[in-house]
């Protein structure tokens, strides 16, 4: 990903939209009796368009902008988003994306990872209650949430990173060729 | 050079994790007052913006996925629900809300709320995503008076009155977190009306419908269908600030073996914690 101050700008925004959308919009909501968490698809989606510093870093943002605005102990959302937001990204390194079903089926599962991840961090903070079954239901639900919105959410912002994208075939092709000579 | 971009890479990874790992250090327990105040102020009017922004969104997914549930009760709720159908989604609503204005106004004549508290009403403007943690973020802070530990009431789902939904547990200038009763992290002190039988109301985490009344006397049978309220005692260990005789839930399930093998029954929250709009905070709880 080729990172200009507007591209900068544009992953900022993304962000903000994003945790603000999850926190005031999907976390209202019951589908299903779950409430969707669609903030570590974006991350990933971030880290499959723009490799593991992207995701990353979008993942550590995100993470601190939603402890914020929880008010909760800061650095364990970011911890968690980072991680999935990194594994996005090192996928995309190292493995082309070849079928459409890879988008999101990493989804599902890195979400599925990310809430893991937070439960490990509920467990550091100190869970000392008990757990009840729902709660694989739960993530489970939100996973197949993570799998069917994955490719449109990957497409949405890969639209919107394009001009930073080194190997978007589909700009390479669009873009006018270069003829030299005349 | 391929080299040197991996080492780049690993090192701004290893100084995430560590910082991560450093601001969850400092700032558990404590918070992060002056960075969550600053990010709060610039957010929260963003937040209540988007808030009322997105309500009608958020009551037309909600709208459709009780309709779904609903379509395997019986006539006389299918009934209403095309009464409801036809109502606009916004003027459902707008219904709804004053409904719930009207609840919350009528809550210090049903006794809801102790003497010498004073109420500040606030919307939730933000709720945890993760299904580990249950928590909310309200519009009013410092600023209006709310404290840490401040009990938080709301309407209740079913029948007038309000009832429990948790407690403050962090603050800034202009927001403040609600640990909810199905947090983890809550404990609250409860009795059974009119027995009296006392215990103490634990979540079980993921499943906000179902708290755990604990603790029970194993002399003592309850019923299916009486009421728990807060009782008001606290303890060093349970660190539950609640005035007494604020309603909590009802009881569901109580087979008389789990009573005697694990002194324990389940009570379903009259407050319903996973749609919470609009909430008022008892303040001067935790000082008076």
């Amino acid at each position: 990903m080729i990172l200009t101050p507007k591209i900068l700008a544009r992953l900022a925004a993304i962000v903000i939209a994003a945790v603000l959308l999850q926190l005031d919009f999907l976390s209202g909501v019951t589908v299903l009796g779950v409430s969707p968490n669609l903030l570590p698809v974006a991350i990933v989606a971030l880290g499959l368009l723009g490799g593991t510093m992207t995701g990353a870093v979008a993942g550590f943002s995100a993470g601190i902008l939603l402890d914020s605005l929880l008010i909760g102990p800061l650095g364990g959302a970011s911890l968690v988003l980072l991680g999935v937001g990194y594994l996005g990204g090192l996928f995309r390194e190292r493995f082309e994306i070849h079928s459409s079903l890879v988008v999101p089926l990493l989804c599902a599962a890195l979400s599925l990872v990310a809430e893991l991840g937070f439960g490990a961090v509920a467990l550091v903070l100190g869970l000392d209650t008990a757990v009840s079954t729902l709660v694989v239901r739960d993530m489970l639900v939100n996973s197949a949430f993570a799998f069917l919105l994955g490719w449109p959410i990957y497409v949405g912002l890969k639209r919107a990173l394009r001009p930073a994208l080194v190997d978007d075939l589909e700009a390479r092709r669009s873009r006018r060729p270069t003829v030299l000579g005349t | 050079m391929y080299r040197k971009q991996v080492r780049r890479r690993r090192a701004v990874l290893a100084l995430l994790v560590i910082g991560s790992f450093a601001l969850l250090t400092v700032t558990y327990g404590r918070g992060s007052d002056g960075f969550q105040r600053g990010v709060s102020t610039v957010f929260s009017p963003v937040q209540s913006v988007a808030d009322r922004a997105l309500k009608p969104a958020r009551d037309l997914v909600n709208w459709f996925d009780e309709t779904f549930e609903a379509r395997g009760e019986n006539s006389r709720l299918r009934n209403e629900l095309d009464v409801a159908r036809e109502q606009g989604v916004g003027a459902q609503a707008a219904l709804a809300e004053n409904a719930q204005l009207r609840k919350l106004a009528g809550l210090r004549g049903s006794g809801a709320i102790p003497s010498g508290f004073d109420e500040v009403g606030a919307r939730v403007i933000a709720r945890n995503p993760s299904v580990w943690f249950a928590d909310v973020t309200i519009d009013a802070g410092s600023g209006d008076g709310v404290e840490v530990k401040d009990p938080v009431v709301a309407a209740a789902e079913d029948g007038p009155g309000g009832a429990l939904v948790g407690t403050v547990s962090a603050v800034t200038h202009r927001t403040a977190r609600v640990a909810l009763i199905a947090d983890h992290s809550s404990r609250v002190t409860a009795k059974v009306v009119p027995s009296g039988v006392q215990g103490v109301i634990r979540p079980e985490v993921g499943d906000p419908d179902d708290l755990i009344l604990d603790f029970l006397d194993s002399g003592r049978r309850i019923g299916r269908g009486t009421s728990v309220v807060t009782s008001g005692w606290r303890s060093e260990e349970i660190g539950s600030r609640y005035p007494p005789n604020i309603p909590v839930g009802e009881v569901t399930e109580a087979p008389i073996r789990e009573q005697e093998a694990s002194r324990q029954v389940h009570v379903r929250p009259y407050a319903d914690l996973r749609n919470l709009d609009l909430v008022l905070v008892l303040t001067r709880g935790s000082r008076g």
